[in-house]
């Protein structure tokens, strides 16, 4: 999930080097962020279209 | 040595000569002195094995000789060479089931030597490489396969899962598995136990349960019946492989609203009876004891008018209170309730929020993962079950410590007709509250009770009869075994296979029956290997459950004693085959899936529907729960196509990508609307009875548009969907804790990826944001 050091202060700044994180459904469940998944679900989860309504 | 059939062999003469190589090399590149009574071991074990190939020893050791002599001479051979010779040697002499047997023999000890060479390669790659490198590591994602206790669960996994290759399954099975035609679930937990279970936790509450290390009293607050709830899903993760569900959630949580509003409501009184009447400490406590014992402690929300009439004369006639009469008494009774109200759904919001963070960080199974928590609710009309979920779905919002997306329990939201569903409904507050929680945290999901084959078992106001899911989407409702118990409480899924149904799909090239027939033959295989574990599950006794059934949680499992096996009460639970690659199936057959083509959906809905009846059948023969399930399919989503690619290859829209298509799901690539992806799965979930869910994928910023989020549910339920969910981004900057869809540039802090904000900048985003994360030391 969040690094524990997720923020270094570099001079008056706050969070260089820190990514946003992106919570996706792996499959019914969430499991935090992508780099999670593993190699077939990134795969899945990088095809995936939006529906239209 | 088996009779019959002899076969002439001609003894050669002792003759000069080259007799045979001095030395072999083997497999593992070492060189070994070449022994010539290993070739005819081997050669008279395969015949051993054969029935009708009469074999004498002196035919035996000719064969031998000729297999030696047949080596080249001038270079060390291989053990793969040699084998090759003697099979050709035993083809030539006309011992043709011999050399069928020793071909197969040779092969089996191919695949054994193939995974125990794995198994330490396996245990080198856990030890020595980091989860990003390695996609073994990440198999499951809710493991963090990086640190000690991570990692050894991965040795006990992989050492598990060869023993159990090696010295449980019937051989055929185990090749089945391994060479991808088949995939058996949680097979490290072959010997040892079942998938999962759904929780009564009112039934477990009752009088109070053990977890083995001291007895917990039935719990008495809110807050304790949310920790106990925990605990108990804790302890019962401990002893099953699989998701740990509460089916009945408001319902079980709403007597420790009561108790506490109870107790708030004693409290404010005695409180306001100091403050209004001057009194010392203790003496409006005391007034408020007595009222309790006299009028009744059997204040409730929604009997508090009732309770009101009874206790305002009492309360006029206490002569400590000077000068009181029936309005002011009941004045101080209102004042009391509303006070009441407002501190038990503040115990309730702590309540379910202290749930949500200990479901998320408190681990067990081996210290390595949380437990995989579902939490069903939203059908309690009463005011105690609302507060419950009205709490947990602002809790869930909240998020955690730093506004972060829970990811567990997960949670369902039941969808019912007169109950949620319709504006003039008790619960549709609650339903608008869930889409609105679910727009911007994902959960919950929804669930629908009005879908035919689970609006069968429905009765109103009776949770047992609610049909609930796990999280993943394993559905146990119908009982064969027993059809005076399809109820939820207390059953589970046992186990689970899975088919390689794209494979079938490939092998059948075109031929319809011919997949029908290899399809049936694959059922079978599996039903034989459910049965197989089954056995080796039900002979486990109640003392191997402590929990699960020594706390009876298990349905039935109070009827045990401790030395009892357990195997009629497993009975409840359902044996389920899977499949994964619906859509890659049906473009190998016809070269379109089921988004595609009409067709392509009349011949899936054929497939599925031919493979629910083969479960049903086999149900009604052995008065066993066979289940259909629409595998949900983590690591398996890569491993099938992998081993597919291999040996077929390429091929356009079946083996081109690296994952199958889950389940009956319409591929996610495809560009299709999301009421007409819903309309063709739709008929999928009632196939399905072990398990099923239908997602859509929403653009941009749904926490806009809850109308539209509400449209795509409101079709589900339409359609006849089971139990399903609404995909869209939920990204989060962990420097300025802006939750929402991000795209290149932080929306709350303008930062891109990687970039840093100056302090300045934040300290005043915290002026205007609440709840922003805080960098200790930092500031």
């Amino acid at each position: 999930m969040t690094d524990l050091k997720v923020v270094q202060k570099n001079g008056n700044t706050v969070g260089e080097g820190v990514k946003f994180e992106r919570i996706r459904r792996i499959t019914g469940y969430l499991v935090g962020t992508t780099d999670r998944f593993n190699n077939a679900k990134r795969a899945e989860e990088r095809d995936r279209v939006k529906h239209g309504l | 040595m088996s009779g019959g059939k002899r076969i002439a062999v001609k003894i050669s003469q002792a003759r000069q000569g080259w007799a045979g190589p001095v030395s072999i090399r083997k497999r593992s590149g070492d060189i070994a002195p070449f022994d010539s009574n290993k070739i005819r071991e081997a050669i008279r074990k395969a015949n051993v094995a054969v029935q009708n190939e009469a074999l004498p020893p002196a035919a035996l050791d000719e064969l031998t000789r000729r297999a030696t002599r047949a080596i080249p001479q001038g270079r060390v051979p291989s053990v793969e060479q040699v084998q090759d010779l003697v099979e050709e040697t035993l083809i030539r002499a006309g011992y043709a089931k011999t050399a069928k047997a020793y071909i197969l023999y040779r092969a089996e000890h191919a695949k054994i030597r193939q995974s125990q060479t794995d198994l330490m390669e396996i245990y080198k790659e856990l030890t020595f490489s980091y989860a990003a490198d390695a996609d073994m590591k990440r198999e499951n994602a809710n493991i963090d396969a990086d640190t000690a206790m991570g990692t050894m669960l991965k040795y006990g996994s992989e050492g598990a899962k060869y023993f159990v290759d090696n010295y449980i399954l019937p051989r055929d099975v185990a090749a089945a598995h391994i060479n991808g035609d088949i995939h058996i679930h949680d097979k490290d937990f072959y010997m040892l136990t079942a998938t999962c279970c759904q929780i009564d936790l009112l039934q477990l509450f009752k009088d109070g349960f053990s977890t083995g290390h001291g007895y917990l009293r039935e719990p008495e607050s809110i807050l304790s019946y949310s920790a106990l709830g925990c605990i108990a899903i804790q302890a019962n993760q401990n002893e099953m492989h699989g998701g740990q569900a509460v089916p009945n959630f408001d319902f079980s949580m709403a007597p420790g609203v009561a108790k506490t509003f109870r107790k708030e409501y004693f409290k404010a009184l005695g409180q306001y009876l100091n403050a209004r009447w001057g009194l010392e400490y203790g003496q409006g406590q005391e007034i408020a004891g007595q009222a309790k014992a006299q009028v009744g402690a059997d204040i409730a929300m929604s009997s508090q008018v009732a309770y009101g009439e009874k206790m305002a004369p009492w309360l006029a006639a206490r002569p400590e209170l000077t000068g009181i009469d029936l309005p002011e008494a009941q004045k101080a009774h209102r004042r009391s309730v509303e006070t009441a109200l407002a501190e038990t759904d503040r115990a309730s919001y702590q309540a379910m929020e202290a749930l949500v963070h200990n479901l998320n960080t408190m681990n067990s199974r081996a210290g390595a993962q949380v437990p995989f928590s579902s939490v069903n609710y939203g059908t309690d009309t009463s005011p105690e079950g609302r507060m419950v979920v009205r709490n947990l779905l602002l809790a869930t919002e909240a998020g955690l410590g730093n506004g972060e997306t829970p990811i567990f329990p997960v949670q369902i939201f039941k969808v019912k007709e007169g109950v949620n569903y319709n504006p003039q409904d008790p619960n549709y507050d609650l339903f608008q509250l869930a889409i609105r929680t679910s727009a911007k945290r994902l959960f919950p999901n929804f669930s629908f009770l009005d879908a035919p084959f689970n609006l069968q078992y429905y009765k109103p106001g009776d949770y047992n009869s609610e049909v609930a899911y796990m999280g993943c989407r394993t559905r146990v409702m119908g009982n064969v075994y027993d059809p005076n118990r399809e109820s939820t409480c207390g059953r589970g899924n046992l186990s689970f296979t899975s088919i390689n149904l794209p494979r079938l799909g490939i092998e059948a090239k075109g031929d319809l029956e011919r997949f029908y027939q290899l399809l049936d033959e694959k059922i079978d295989l599996v039903i034989r290997q459910l049965l197989h574990r089954f056995k080796i599950q039900a002979a486990k006794k109640c003392r191997n459950y402590p929990f699960l059934m020594g706390q009876g949680v298990w349905i039935d499992s109070d009827t045990l004693d401790i030395d009892d096996s357990v195997g009629e009460v497993l009975k409840h639970g359902t044996l389920s085959v899977g499949f994964i690659g619906l859509a890659e199936t049906l473009t190998a057959l016809t070269g379109k899936h089921h988004g595609q083509s009409p067709a392509s959906q009349q011949l899936g809905l054929e497939i599925i529907g031919h493979m629910r009846r083969r479960m049903d059948e086999e149900a009604k023969k052995t008065g066993l729960n066979f289940t259909l399930l629409a595998t949900p399919a983590e690591g398996l989503s890569g491993r099938f196509v992998r081993i597919d690619k291999k040996i077929y290859g390429e091929i356009p829209g079946v083996t081109d990508r690296d994952y199958y298509t889950n389940s009956f799901h319409v591929p996610v690539y495809y560009d299709i609307r999301a009421f007409e992806k819903i309309r063709l799965e739709a008929p999928y979930h009632a196939l399905t009875n072990a398990g099923h869910i239908s997602y859509v994928e929403l653009d941009g910023d749904v926490c806009k548009n809850p109308q539209a989020f509400e449209a795509v549910i409101r079709c589900m339920k339409e359609a006849g969907v089971g139990y399903g969910s609404v995909n869209h981004p939920v990204d989060r900057d962990p420097v300025c804790g802006y939750t929402g869809v991000i795209g290149d540039v932080c929306p709350r802090c303008g930062r891109r990826e990687g970039e840093g904000v100056p302090l300045e900048k934040l300290r005043e985003l915290r002026k205007k944001f609440p709840g922003m994360p805080k960098f200790y030391g930092l500031e």
